[in-house]
């Protein structure tokens, strides 16, 4: 099956199986590989993307699902230079093996577009859909607080 | 947005794994790949009386189809166990090596049976719907009682009562006397739960064979090339010179990516017979029912005192579940990792232990972080305060008593394990004074009337770190026109961020910023002898021979610096990686400054640094108050303070976020994750994210403080001890202490992990006195 489809602002297209995942389509398909894969159950967030400017998990969406749609990765997420929430999460130290990073730095900037001044709860809500397993993510938590206030205007 | 600047990142590692750039081994494409899946058995027990796969062989895509005798055929071997050691009474351990597919008889629910290759992964997938295979089953056990009951069904005709070996350490007639003789003495049986290891990276291998060098290159996660390489010229009988491993970026790792499994044999295989590159990456569904799991231990402590309280001697009665096979390390974990602390932080005459290692239809148990130092420590810790409470003292007095003094060092324990150092009353002390111990009751009460009982524990936990298998670690350093110093190693990191505190040990040795040293590992360097990551030994291991290595480039260059100079060799010296001047002038010049100086003549300056580093004990005081909310029985942990003594320290950040996230796994452990069989039918109840409990965000620890009580060792370059694992050893007792003391409060009886709502609420529901 057809379908097109800015990724990262470039419009591209694709002829994919109907039950091919939009994961799939991101890595097989388009190279995009900083999405990760890193369960079957909806239950991770590794494979973290935005569609339309929301986080959606891509290993539940079927790719032609996003026909005529936004897509935009992490690959895509600092187009001119590294975005707020890239920079906290290193500079917090929220990251050890990298696994999990791309899909918690998505889900982060989703959740600080819908609330940009969270609280830590806040934070671990709206993160409880992204497992780690290295951080405990104590750091994940100061890093999304750092890039909060970074974008607000406050230097951490 | 802000312009990025390469030194706003705190890790070297963090650039690309922040963008998406980085290096799994999921992410590689090739010319021509083709894609490997695996059939499953779907049963715990069962003979195979009938398989045809002849539909999957001529479905669409396929390429290829292979079962057990195919394996055969290519002449490879059973999966490794590492180490195989004697009973009692000196007779060999009965080991059952798991083959790479099943023939004849399946053992576990997962187990591989067939192996399809495909040009897509969906149509390996689809072809492998299409096999026929018939199966009778046989009665499965799953717990120790079941395995080591009379009758029960055996699963190897070799291992008689389901039995690899009754092992034992220590002195059996020193402890009995001991006993004989005691004041007081008490006993605690814990279990440290079957746990699936679940790194976030789900397993994943892929391979290509290159004719012209006659090389099959493997590309999949490790915790260092050499040691998977060994694995796999193991199973495969191939000649070593023939494979090499490429390890890129690991998504975490845990003990669990030490392994070369059914999966990479078969990749390879494939990748000769088909002169094509071949994939597999494992579904996170598949990956639990084959990764080995962790744990599965249950350990029965004995300690008996003397009338003031003194130890006199600790028994511990262990029962060591294998899984189906022995693969790897259950056996090194049941056996020598469970023994060698078996006193703890403590003086204690007498020791002895008894390992029962056994067999089940589950899922064959390795290494998981720690690998039987936690579930000890947890054991030690758990017995102590069960003593104490039973016998009315306070537990922090009990073991200031008995804590090996810091005049002791080096101590050599009743099993004959010398610890080098600590001062471990010194980090109890630092431990209590940061933990607020003076306002507890008035916590207690504000937490009562949320509703919720506030127990404290504290637990004093020591481990051993790795000595490690190879003799002594290698690292080779060569310098680039630029000036760029590269090191070469076996060690491969997981998210542990070597390539950072390894250009930090550069740089406090030779002063080159970090920015100019890369880490390189994963390069199969062949010629280079050294350990993989394991035992949290690497930043010692591997950074103290780049220690040595920065010493011998300092040695190097003092020929060059004395021309330079146009002076004696005896006149000048050097500090953190100046060259000075002793008289005369009293020049100066950094060695960064020098190496920039010699552009491309800076490649002969080149060295392999070395050292041989001894097993080091990581120790320290963790404290935990844990509130349990009455009405539901969910508990939280409200307060968390760590003291460690990881020896020196040379990354901050990273050896803060390992603790966090070892502390942080122990508490998944405490609380929820337990990989549960169900009993009749041997399926796996916890198969996923869904039904297995992985901590998330939030929820579990409000507040988290820690600390370093630095005692360094000088049994490495670097003073250092290893700090991977501390975090589950340390905060299992504390989060469990804690656990028993608010249950203690309503007069409820001590509980096992993992300390679940259900149970909790039910222990609060039966217990004797209200709140």
């Amino acid at each position: 099956m057809k379908l097109n489809l800015t990724l990262n602002g470039t419009p591209r297209s694709a002829d994919v199986p109907e039950r091919t995942l939009l994961a799939d389509l991101l890595r097989d398909t388009f190279g995009m590989t900083g999405t990760h894969v890193g369960c079957d159950t909806t239950q991770c967030g590794c494979c973290t993307v935005h569609v339309d400017g929301q986080a959606v998990k891509s290993c539940t969406m079927l790719a032609v699902q996003a026909d005529g749609c936004t897509v935009t990765t992490i690959e895509g997420l600092g187009a001119d230079g590294l975005h707020p929430v890239q920079q906290a999460f290193s500079q917090c130290h929220g990251l050890q093996c990298g696994f999990c990073t791309p899909g918690m730095v998505m889900a982060s900037v989703d959740l600080l577009r819908r609330n940009p001044t969270p609280t830590a709860d806040q934070i671990a809500e709206g993160l409880s859909g992204n497992l780690c397993r290295c951080t405990g993510y104590v750091n994940i938590i100061r890093a999304v607080q750092q890039a909060s206030q970074t974008m607000q205007g406050d230097a951490p | 947005m802000n312009a990025p600047t390469a030194h706003a990142l705190l890790r070297k590692e963090d650039q690309r794994l922040i963008t998406g750039t980085g290096q799994f081994s999921a992410d590689a494409q090739a010319v021509g790949m083709l894609y490997g899946h695996v059939i499953r058995s779907p049963h715990a027990h069962a003979r195979i009386t009938h398989m045809d796969v002849s539909a999957v062989r001529t479905a669409p895509g396929v390429r290829q189809v292979l079962t057990a005798q195919d394996v055969q055929a290519a002449g490879f071997g059973d999966l490794p166990n590492a180490v195989q050691v004697k009973n009692a009474q000196g007779q060999a351990q009965t080991v059952c090596t798991m083959p790479v597919l099943a023939h004849e008889r399946v053992l576990f629910v997962g187990q591989p049976l067939v192996w399809v290759v495909a040009d897509t992964a969906l149509q390996a997938q689809d072809a492998a719907e299409l096999a026929q295979i018939d199966y009778d089953t046989l009665d499965v056990v799953v717990t120790f009682e079941d395995a080591t009951a009379p009758g029960a069904v055996q699963l190897h005709p070799q291992a008689a009562g389901n039995t690899s070996v009754k092992f034992e350490a220590g002195d059996r007639a020193a402890v009995d006397a001991a006993f004989a003789k005691a004041h007081f003495v008490s006993d605690i049986a814990i279990d440290s739960q079957r746990l699936v290891g679940a790194p976030m990276e789900p397993r994943a291998v892929w391979a290509w064979h290159d004719e012209v060098r006659g090389m099959t290159h493997v590309h999949t996660p490790s915790q260092g090339v050499g040691g998977m390489a060994s694995y796999l010229t193991h199973i495969t009988r191939w000649d070593a010179a023939h494979i090499e491993v490429h390890t890129h970026d690991v998504g975490g790792s845990f003990g669990l990516r030490s392994s070369a499994y059914s999966e990479h044999a078969l990749v390879m295989l494939s990748a000769r017979q088909l002169k094509c590159p071949v994939r597999w990456v494992g579904s996170r569904s598949e990956v639990f029912v084959s990764d080995w799991h962790g744990r599965a231990l249950r350990l029965h402590g004995h300690i008996a005192l003397d009338a003031q309280g003194r130890i006199l001697a600790m028994r511990f009665e262990n029962q060591v579940d294998a899984g189906a096979y022995n693969v790897y390390f259950s056996t090194h974990i049941g056996a020598r990792n469970l023994s060698i602390t078996m006193g703890g932080a403590y003086q204690v005459p007498a020791l002895h232990m008894s390992s029962h290692i056994y067999f089940t239809n589950t899922v064959p148990v390795s290494a998981y972080r720690g690998a039987g130092r936690p579930d000890i420590a947890y054991a030690i810790d758990r017995l102590i305060d069960h003593a104490a409470h039973q016998h009315g003292w306070d537990g922090l007095a009990i073991r200031r008593k008995n804590f090996i003094p810091p005049q002791a060092f080096p101590y050599t324990t009743a099993n004959q394990t010398v610890y080098d150092s600590g001062h471990f009353e010194a980090v109890l002390d630092h431990a209590l004074r940061i933990s607020e111990p003076q306002g507890l009751a008035q916590r207690r009460a504000q937490a009562l009337q949320r509703g919720s009982l506030l127990g404290r524990g504290v637990a004093y936990y020591l481990e051993a770190s790795g000595p490690g298998g190879a003799a002594k670690d290698q690292v080779r350093g060569s310098f680039d026109a630029q000036g760029v110093l590269s090191l070469h190693a076996l060690t491969g990191a997981s998210g542990q961020g070597h390539e950072t505190s390894f250009a930090q040990i550069v740089e406090n040795e030779i002063g080159l910023p970090a920015s100019a040293v890369r880490y390189l590992a994963g390069e199969p360097e062949q010629d280079l002898v050294g350990n993989s990551t394991g035992g949290s030994r690497t930043l010692y291991g591997a950074g103290s021979a780049i220690k040595n290595l920065c010493q011998q480039l300092m040695t190097q260059a003092k020929p060059a610096i004395a021309a330079l100079w146009a002076c004696g060799e005896a006149d000048i010296t050097h500090a953190k990686g100046e060259w000075q001047e002793v008289g005369g002038a009293k020049r100066r010049l950094r060695f960064a400054d020098w190496i920039a100086s010699l552009g491309a003549q800076a490649a002969q300056v080149h060295a392999v640094g070395e050292a041989t580093s001894g097993m080091t004990f990581p120790n320290g005081c963790h404290i935990a108050e844990v509130e349990i909310h009455i009405a539901t029985g969910v508990a939280e942990v409200a307060h968390y303070w760590a003291v460690d003594d990881v020896g020196q320290v040379i990354s901050p950040e990273q050896v803060l976020g390992q603790v966090q996230g070892g502390v942080v796994q122990g508490m998944g452990q405490a609380f929820g994750e337990h990989a549960i069989y169900d009993r009749e039918t041997g399926q796996l109840l916890t198969g996923s994210y869904m039904d297995y409990p992985m901590p998330r965000a939030g929820g579990l620890v409000r507040h988290f403080h820690h600390e370093t009580h630095a005692v360094p060792t000088a049994l490495n370059l670097l003073g250092a001890k290893g700090v991977g694992e501390s975090g589950c050893s340390g905060s299992l007792p504390a989060l469990a202490n804690a656990v028993t003391d608010a249950l203690r409060q309503v007069g409820a009886p001590p509980i096992d992990m993992p300390f679940t709502p259900a149970k909790l609420w039910a222990a609060i529901q039966a217990a004797p006195k209200k709140p």
